[in-house]
């Protein structure tokens, strides 16, 4: 009878024991959630729709390059500690292929807010529904690029950390994970950094170029359609919008009136004209 | 109360960020045309003398937004500070300059006060009483004018470069300095910053470069590079180059200009020995001013130069090396 | 220096099992994959107990979105779309329907109208489509059909089973990613997947790199005619309104080339102002000085097709080759573990210049065998080889067969060819004889020393195009509105046997044609000292459009042109 009484309140102690250290293991976990858009191809060539107020679509779209780089980024702070990636995106149908991609690379699972009135959305009824969608879910770190290669307003990322009441940091080019919460790596410009220490959950957005891109397997992409990816309607986060705060009046074509200059006359002469349009028109001297 | 616009001039550890003077600038322009009343704010902790230095410009007023809390910057204690600011003196256009730091806030602020930032904008124009910004989109292939849907306060920030901080005007007198004091709680302050510091970068970030001496296959060799180099050296500015130099190995791969290199849009750009195959234009054609040297006069780099000089870069490289050299020895 | 692409030695590759791959993802792969379904989810429906799965069929698609890499005219032969999918025309893409055709004779400054269209030539009830576009229709079909598509992803190699399994293809190897210029692993090294399938189908298009080895290895092309090509090169161009209606069609010969080259121009109208023109030369024409993206500038120029473009902007350019060598050049198609189809085989109509229609209707074919493979588990030469049987009791025979001898007949040059072609129409495509030969193009390829210096006739179409920036383009220009993109950091793919023979032989005995053939600027003499003639061969890889010139016309045969890290290549959108 002693012996069997040992014996249980040993396997107590080691269910007690485990249990805390899978607690622990799972605190260690990061539920990484990263934001990441679908844009126009770089060099695509780009006409305006006939209300010239937006282009047309019939391009070649690609990710976001700044979003790109996030992904990898909570890809590898997921290998790191465990824990899981879900990625997000809103467009009509054609953006699920950035998900698709990003489930191919590693991510768990995709949320699609699908529907191409959601391209016309300014940053802060973007960050609105986006946190309409996310809402219930228990975040440790949300990551977006930047800044989008095509409107470049850098703000949805920011925008989405009040709307959610977490603190941020932007333009980060390294993260650590520290006892409380995470040590981030900003970018500065003229070539200044600087470390910030911050509490979790908090909101990232990611500089460009700070890793290198995994590829997707064929295993990956194979894997990548079982995995879930839920879809969203307009209708569900509708009431988290209302209207943009702010509109494109008209896009057009920037044009360059260049009346070039020749100069002439000897080297000497040249150059000592040349000085004079630095130095007056150019304003570098 | 008049109608204001809200400059907020930007210091960065006790020094003023020399691109808030474009912001003046700019605000200056808009106050003119819109009859509105310019001031100005600098926030951060014992920056009266700051506020001062932006009050030899002409304004009418200048807060200073003091608290403790504000050095160093976080962006929770700056957006805290300004929405106290903007609701007690009710701006109804704010402008800052586009600046790393500024980005890190200015949303945050703006969302919170309910409004939105139009961001990176290289100008303006009044159409009518609207007042419409206009930005770049699509990495500058198109430009967008945009308005805002909402009431005031409005956030707008402006691009590097897009006014011209020397031309900023002086006031008569200089203007009223107010210093606004801001408590800050306990709590509000989530992260925790610590000494900024510089690196040595891997690779050169020729975005950042406000002049850039370029070199293509008319450089002929390797050895030749060195002339460029000390252009570049005496106008304090970097070194790039078309794709064939690159791809020969003559400089590295970083310092690329191009479709398939880097897009840069310096102040001054000055393209020894290009021809201007469109791949290579693609790279700079955003530049303020393009100079171009080459021994071809159908080159197509000269369609889209400022100032061209139709000779060979071997001879009038050295002179200008020298005029540029005296000309900033006497400046 | 130059570090050519190849599989790494000595590494772990990670393996993924297959019933079917298909190599390429163009009109041939698709319609294959597409058939190969329809023909599963028939069997499964009146099968419960025994389904055949797709889970393990692929087509490797080397583009980084399915369609990216096709070009072409293009003008669709309906008739196997039709039977692939009955009512296409309500869903598939299309320009126009060919409203017009007129096919001309021009001279340096004025046209003469053929009073007849050649019966090859006429159109009525085909389509103007554009190929980039129809294939992405088809691609979404098969994905939705459920068939894996993985784009991205070339085939490098095929595995072979070695002597003890009777050298049969076991299957293809993927391209190595993440390799540097030197072939070094990058820090984001993926090895190239080793999939082992029980079909191999080769759809790679013109001049496939997996269909040049395998034939080689095999001999699949003895006792066949050699397959000859020509080089296409395509602008599209959106132009005023009411120059040209949707659905005309237009063909060219004569200028800007002599009788002694054969080629010609297409200019067709397709919807929105859009007008797809582009010059086919043949790849054998005797000067090595001859450049095909010139020659396009050139036919730009006459007075006929500038008055058609004034005003207009040019949006889009892109070069492909095309085979020739019909019926007699199709090599043996169907054997241990492997069948190949579309372009790679040559199923193309030179006479009609026409080969989408037969594309697909030879994947098509393929489809019903591989089907049949899966069917019995039996995937060797005894059930593949029914598919080279297929073929010859199909309407692609009755159809290539009557113009058997059509290119080869323009041998000796336009004349005594259009009579020769006359002359095979009355006789079922015999002419005087049953076979014509034909010889490799780059055999006509003559040395400088044997040509006049100054090019003679030939000579507007020697050496790059210098464009006027508005109508005409120099190469760099044109190759910019291709959307090419590569890896930069990668070895060169165009891999070169030898190179002292670039800059020791061929420099001094045919000027370097590469620099001519290629229309994307990939090949280039850049000086060098240290050279015996002052220059040496350069290249810019990350140019190439992947049309296959250099692997087919370089005279001495030393350059194999091997697929680049996927998702590389051009962006062909609306092509």
């Amino acid at each position: 009878m002693k012996q069997s009484g040992r014996h249980n309140s040993w396997l107590l102690w080691v269910a007690l024991v485990a249990a805390i250290l899978t607690r622990s293991y799972r605190e260690n976990e990061l539920k990484i959630l990263v934001c990441m858009k679908q844009v126009p191809q770089k060099d695509a060539p780009l006409k305006l729709n006939e209300t010239a107020n937006w282009i047309r679509e019939d391009v070649s779209y690609e990710v976001n390059e700044p979003d790109a780089y996030a992904l990898e980024e909570a890809l590898r702070q997921k290998e790191k500690h465990g824990g899981e990636v879900a990625v997000i995106t809103s467009g009509p149908a054609r953006a699920q292929q950035v998900l698709r991609e990003a489930l191919a690379k590693g991510a768990d699972r995709a949320i699609h807010l699908e529907d191409s009135a959601f391209v016309g959305l300014d940053a802060l009824s973007t960050a609105r529904v986006f946190a309409a969608a996310i809402k219930g879910e228990q975040f440790d770190l949300i990551f977006t690029g930047l800044q989008s290669d095509d409107f470049g307003f850098a703000q949805t990322g920011v925008i989405l950390a009040e709307l959610l009441g977490w603190p941020h940091a932007t333009i980060i080019m390294q993260i650590e994970k520290t006892e409380t919460g995470i040590r981030v790596k900003r970018e500065l410009e003229a070539g200044y950094f600087q470390y910030v220490d911050m509490p979790l959950p908090a909101v990232l957005t990611i500089q460009s170029g700070i890793n290198k891109l995994r590829y997707a397997t064929l295993i990956g992409i194979k894997q990548a359609k079982n995995k879930p990816l839920r879809k969203v309607a307009l209708a569900e986060v509708q009431p988290a919008i209302s209207g943009n705060l702010q509109k494109i009046e008209r896009l057009y074509v920037p044009q360059k009136t260049k009346n070039t200059e020749f100069l002439e006359g000897s080297a000497g002469e040249v150059a000592k004209k040349l000085v004079d349009k630095l130095r007056n028109e150019a304003r570098v001297i | 109360m008049p109608d204001t616009i809200l400059v907020v001039a930007e210091q960065r550890e006790g020094k003023l960020n020399r691109v808030s003077w474009e912001t003046v600038t700019a605000g200056q322009a808009l106050a003119s045309q819109t009859g509105w009343t310019l001031e100005a704010a600098v926030v951060g902790s014992g920056i009266s003398g700051i506020a001062s230095e932006v009050a030899s410009r002409k304004a009418a007023k200048v807060y200073a937004v003091e608290s403790p809390k504000l050095e160093p910057y976080t962006p929770d204690a700056f957006a805290f500070a300004l929405k106290q600011l903007i609701e007690s003196k009710q701006p109804k256009l704010v402008l800052m300059p586009h600046t790393y730091q500024v980005r890190d806030f200015v949303p945050k602020l703006a969302t919170a006060m309910g409004r939105t930032v139009i961001s990176d904008c290289v100008g303006y124009k009044k159409e009518g009483d609207k007042l419409v910004f206009t930005r770049q989109m699509f990495q500058g292939k198109l430009a967008a004018d945009v308005s805002f849907g909402c009431e005031p306060p409005w956030f707008v920030t402006f691009q590097n470069g897009a006014f011209r901080g020397d031309k900023v005007e002086t006031g008569a007198a200089a203007a009223r300095v107010e210093t606004v004091n801001v408590e800050i709680g306990d709590g509000v302050i989530r992260n925790r910053p610590q000494e900024v510091f510089k690196e040595a970068k891997q690779a050169v970030d020729l975005t950042q470069a406000e002049i850039i001496v370029s070199v293509g296959r008319g450089i002929k060799e390797q050895k030749n590079i060195e002339l460029a180099r000390q252009l570049a050296e005496a106008l304090g500015g970097e070194i790039a180059a078309s794709r064939p130099i690159c791809d020969s190995g003559w400089l590295p791969m970083d310092r690329q200009i191009g479709s398939s290199g880097q897009t840069v849009a310096p102040k001054l750009y000055l393209a020894l020995g290009i021809s201007g195959a469109i791949q290579h234009i693609v790279g700079m054609k955003g530049a303020r001013t393009i100079i171009a040297v080459n021994k071809d006069s159908e080159a197509p780099i000269f369609e889209i130069a400022d100032y061209a000089v139709v000779g060979n870069l071997f001879d009038i490289v050295p002179p200008l090396i020298e005029e540029v050299r005296k000309a900033k020895a006497t400046g | 220096m130059l570090v050519f692409r190849k599989p790494l030695e000595g590494i772990e590759r990670p393996q993924m099992p297959a019933d079917v791959i298909i190599v390429g993802g163009g009109a041939a792969g698709m319609a294959c994959a597409l058939r190969l379904s329809q023909l599963i989810d028939a069997y499964n429906a009146n099968n419960p107990d025994s389904q055949l799965s797709k889970e393990n069929i692929y087509v490797l698609e080397k583009a980084r979105e399915i369609g990216q890499h096709c070009l072409s005219g293009a003008l669709l032969d309906p008739r196997s779309i039709r039977e692939l999918i009955p009512d296409f025309e309500k869903e598939a893409p299309i320009e126009a329907t060919v409203s017009k055709e007129a096919v001309y004779f021009l001279t340096v400054k004025s046209k003469l109208k053929f009073p007849v269209t050649p019966p090859p030539l006429r159109d009525h009830g085909n389509y103007v489509i554009s190929l980039n576009r129809f294939v992405k229709w088809l691609g979404e079909k098969v994905e939705a059909a459920g068939i894996t598509v993985f784009t991205g992803f070339a085939g490098s190699e095929l595995l072979y089973g070695g002597a003890a399994n009777g050298n049969r293809v076991m299957g293809v190897r993927t391209d190595d990613k993440g390799v540097d210029k030197h072939n070094e692993k990058k820090s984001n090294f993926e090895p190239g997947y080793d999939l082992k399938a029980k079909v191999i189908i080769l759809a790679e298009g013109s001049r496939g790199s997996l269909t040049k080895q395998l034939i080689l290895r095999f001999k699949l092309d003895a006792d066949r005619n050699p397959q000859t090509y020509g080089q296409g090169v395509k602008e599209l161009w959106e132009v005023p309104a009411g120059r040209i209606a949707p659905g005309e069609v237009i063909y060219t010969m004569g200028w800007p080339l002599t009788s002694r080259e054969y080629g010609g121009a297409w200019i067709y109208g397709g919807k929105d102002n859009i007008v797809s023109l582009g010059f086919v030369t043949a790849l054998e024409y005797a000067d090595p000085r001859i450049d095909p993206q010139h020659v396009l500038q050139e036919f730009k120029k006459h007075p006929f097709v500038s008055a058609l473009l004034k005003g207009g902007k040019m949006v889009r350019y892109g070069a492909k080759s095309m085979p020739y060598g019909g019926w007699w050049s199709l090599p043996s198609l169907g054997g241990d573990g492997w069948m190949i189809v579309g372009d790679s085989a040559g199923f193309l109509n030179s006479a009609r210049l026409k080969g989408i229609h037969l594309a697909i209707k030879s994947g098509m074919l393929a489809a019903e065998t591989a089907f049949e493979a899966l069917k019995s588990g039996d995937s060797s030469a005894a059930t593949l080889g029914q598919f080279q049987r297929n073929v010859e009791s199909s309407w692609i025979k009755d159809e290539l067969w009557k113009v058997r001898n059509f290119h080869q007949a323009f041998t000796h040059g336009l004349w005594p060819g259009l009579l020769h072609a006359g002359l095979q129409q009355f006789t079922g495509g015999r002419g005087i004889r049953n076979r014509y030969p034909s010889a490799p193009g780059y055999t006509h390829m003559k040395k400088l020393a044997e040509l006049p210096a100054d090019g003679g006739a030939e000579a507007p179409l020697l050496g790059p195009a210098k464009g006027d920036a508005r109508l005409t383009f120099d190469k760099l220009t044109d190759l910019y509105h291709s959307g090419t993109k590569h890896e930069e950091d990668q070895p060169a793919h165009l891999v070169i046997q030898n190179t002292d023979v670039c800059n020791s032989r061929c420099i001094k005995e045919f000027g370097s044609p590469c620099q001519n053939f290629c229309p994307a600027n990939v090949y280039e003499m850049v000086d060098d000292t240290t050279e015996p003639n002052g220059k040496r061969i350069s290249l810019n890889p990350s140019n190439c459009v992947h049309c296959k010139a250099c692997d087919i016309a370089d005279p001495y045969q030393i350059i194999t042109w091997v697929p680049p890290e996927g998702g590389g290549g051009p962006n062909y959108d609306g092509m």
